[in-house]
């Protein structure tokens, strides 16, 4: 930064008598060298040519009808520092709003589970070959452990999803088989529990799921009490539980997950064995000789087919167990009045609730918005301010000698 | 002609009658060149006519403003030609003294141009803008992005070096 210049009353009596000069004022006697300095340096000047003159002037009066330059570059080289900030503000508004609409989205689209194989109930793996064997063979199967996942409940409060992300598979192992299951206790205010016995139906249909039992006992006019067992497509399991949290006041919530994936490994491989054992029975009866082995052979295919149709049904109860998970939900309606979520009568309580819900919802924003917003602009600031003494700077090399 | 300093807000056109002859010798002495000169007036008056819907005027003068717009462009021309543009030393005598005029008037002016063409650029520029542009020490300051007292002093020592060249003997 180059120091900070003061006038001297020397230069300041000249700097006057120049501005005095220049303005075609008398100057003091003693500056009148100065003053012939001024006019001559004016008489100095260069002019413009008749012909340029003129041009310029039609130009002028026209407009410029033909620009030197697009009028787009023109104008966005001055204001091409204010695109920094506008971005930086547009990227806080975009992840302000991710943040905020991802809470709560029951859009039934199904998203893959990552890290494990859990099936969905696609026709696709409906129709995979029971006769796979299982890699390893049975003995392998056999040896793939068991291991339910801790369930968690904590009674009005949201409690831990169990961790989807299920340990790693080998190349050579059979896909994981995961069962979940779920419990969610509801409550409804008064003259709503009807409506919400309803919507639990709906729900549940809009995620592919059924409502495998049902016992709906309504205590009074007020509310009552009903029991769902629930199937959802387990990959769907979390948009549906968010969905159907969202029909009352949760009091309690749980979820648990079992790995099946040893029972249905070693299912197959008997499978497997089984129809193998099958076969080589068949081979033997082709080449029976006597009546005796004959029948022998036959009383033994009779125990393997009852094995293979034990075994088969095994199977498909393991698969529908991982590809639907249980939902356990219970809705009980209070008659205390309205909760959170809605109610017939709406009381101005409930109308100051909501409208500091909706302020600490606002004040969540705006503080995750301003969070990335001011270091943003602070940045776009710095570059601009940067970038402008940058091509001032180079500008003014122009001035330098070569 | 004497310019006046201060440019009272007004029309465009009004803003180019009492500027163009002014601009056009500031840049004409800064680039060297006519053909360049003219082409850098136009253009700074065009980005004006353009832009003049963002004049502030709480920023400065209309003139100041225009000069400023003028300087952008002449420094981008010199820079893209990558060479310092003679000046005055090069001008043709348009104003040489008429006949009938004193001798020692055409001796002191052809001074003037040698001592102006000798000056360094910044310093030329500077005696350009006050003396050609006509611009106050305000102005010259907002065009040279400095301060006030700042510019009065460059344009101060700028003056005494010329006067102290257009002293020397020969």
């Amino acid at each position: 930064m180059r120091p900070r210049e003061t006038s001297t009353p020397e230069q300041e009596r000249d700097l006057e008598a120049i501005d005095r000069a220049l303005a075609g004022e008398p100057v003091e006697f003693e500056l009148r060298e100065l003053e012939e300095l001024v006019r001559d340096i004016r008489a100095t000047a260069p002019a413009m040519t008749p012909a340029f003159a003129a041009r310029l002037e039609h130009e002028v009066s026209e407009g410029f009808p033909t620009p030197r330059e697009p009028p787009a570059r023109v104008r966005a080289r001055g204001r091409r520092w204010l695109l920094l900030p506008a971005g930086g503000s547009l990227a806080a508004v975009l992840v302000a709003l991710v943040v905020v609409l991802s809470d709560g989205d029951d859009d039934p689209t199904p998203l893959p589970m990552a890290g494990t194989e859990q099936a969905a109930p696609s026709a696709a793996l409906r129709e995979r070959s029971d006769t796979d064997s299982a890699p390893g063979g049975a003995a392998a199967a056999d040896r793939a452990a068991r291991a339910p996942a801790p369930q968690a409940s904590a009674p009005g409060a949201r409690t831990a999803a169990p961790a989807r992300v299920a340990p790693p598979v080998g190349p050579t192992q059979a896909p994981r088989r995961v069962e979940r299951t779920a419990a969610i206790k509801l409550e409804t205010p008064e003259g709503e529990f009807e409506r919400t016995t309803d919507a639990v139906n709906a729900t549940v249909a809009r995620f592919g799921g059924i409502v495998a039992n049902s016992q709906i006992g309504e205590s009074d006019e007020r509310g009552g009490e009903a029991t769902f067992d629930l199937r959802i497509p387990t990959d769907r399991l979390d948009r549906a539980l968010a969905a159907l949290a969202k029909l009352g006041h949760v009091t309690e919530r749980s979820q648990g997950l079992d790995d099946i994936t040893g029972s249905f490994s070693s299912a197959r491989a008997r499978l497997t064995d089984a129809r193998a054992e099958r076969r080589g029975l068949l081979r033997a009866l082709e080449r029976a000789t006597t009546q005796a082995q004959i029948d022998s052979l036959k009383a033994q295919l009779r125990s393997v087919a009852g094995r293979i149709n034990g075994l088969e049904g095994r199977l498909a109860s393991l698969r529908r167990r991982a590809d639907l998970a249980t939902v356990s939900l219970t809705v009980r309606g209070t008659g205390d009045g309205p909760q959170a979520g809605g109610g017939a009568q709406w009381t101005p309580g409930d109308a100051a609730g909501d409208a500091v819900r909706v302020l600490e919802v606002l004040a969540g924003v705006l503080l995750i918005g301003l969070a990335i917003l001011v270091p943003t602009a602070l940045l776009g600031a710095l570059i601009a301010l940067g970038l402008r003494f940058g091509r001032r700077r180079r500008r003014e090399a122009a001035l330098d000698p070569a | 002609m004497a310019t006046p300093i201060n440019t009272p807000a007004g029309s465009f056109d009004a803003l180019y009658r009492d500027s163009a002859r002014d601009l056009y010798a500031y840049v004409r002495t800064l680039l060297g060149d006519d053909a360049a000169a003219e082409d850098v007036t136009a253009l700074a008056f065009e980005r004006a006519y353009r832009r003049r819907a963002s004049f502030d005027a709480r920023r400065g003068s209309q003139r100041g403003w225009l000069f400023g717009i003028a300087r952008n462009a002449a420094l981008d021309e010199l820079r893209r030609r990558k060479r310092a543009a003679p000046l005055v030393g090069e001008l043709p005598d348009e104003r040489a003294p008429a006949p009938e005029e004193e001798a020692d008037l055409a001796v002191r002016r052809t001074t003037v141009r040698a001592a102006l063409a000798a000056l360094p650029p910044r310093d030329r520029e500077l005696v350009a803008l006050k003396f050609h542009g006509g611009l106050s020490n305000a102005e010259l300051a907002a065009v040279l992005g400095t301060s006030e007292s700042s510019a009065g002093t460059r344009l101060h020592r700028a003056v005494a070096k010329l006067r102290e060249a257009c002293n020397a003997p020969a």
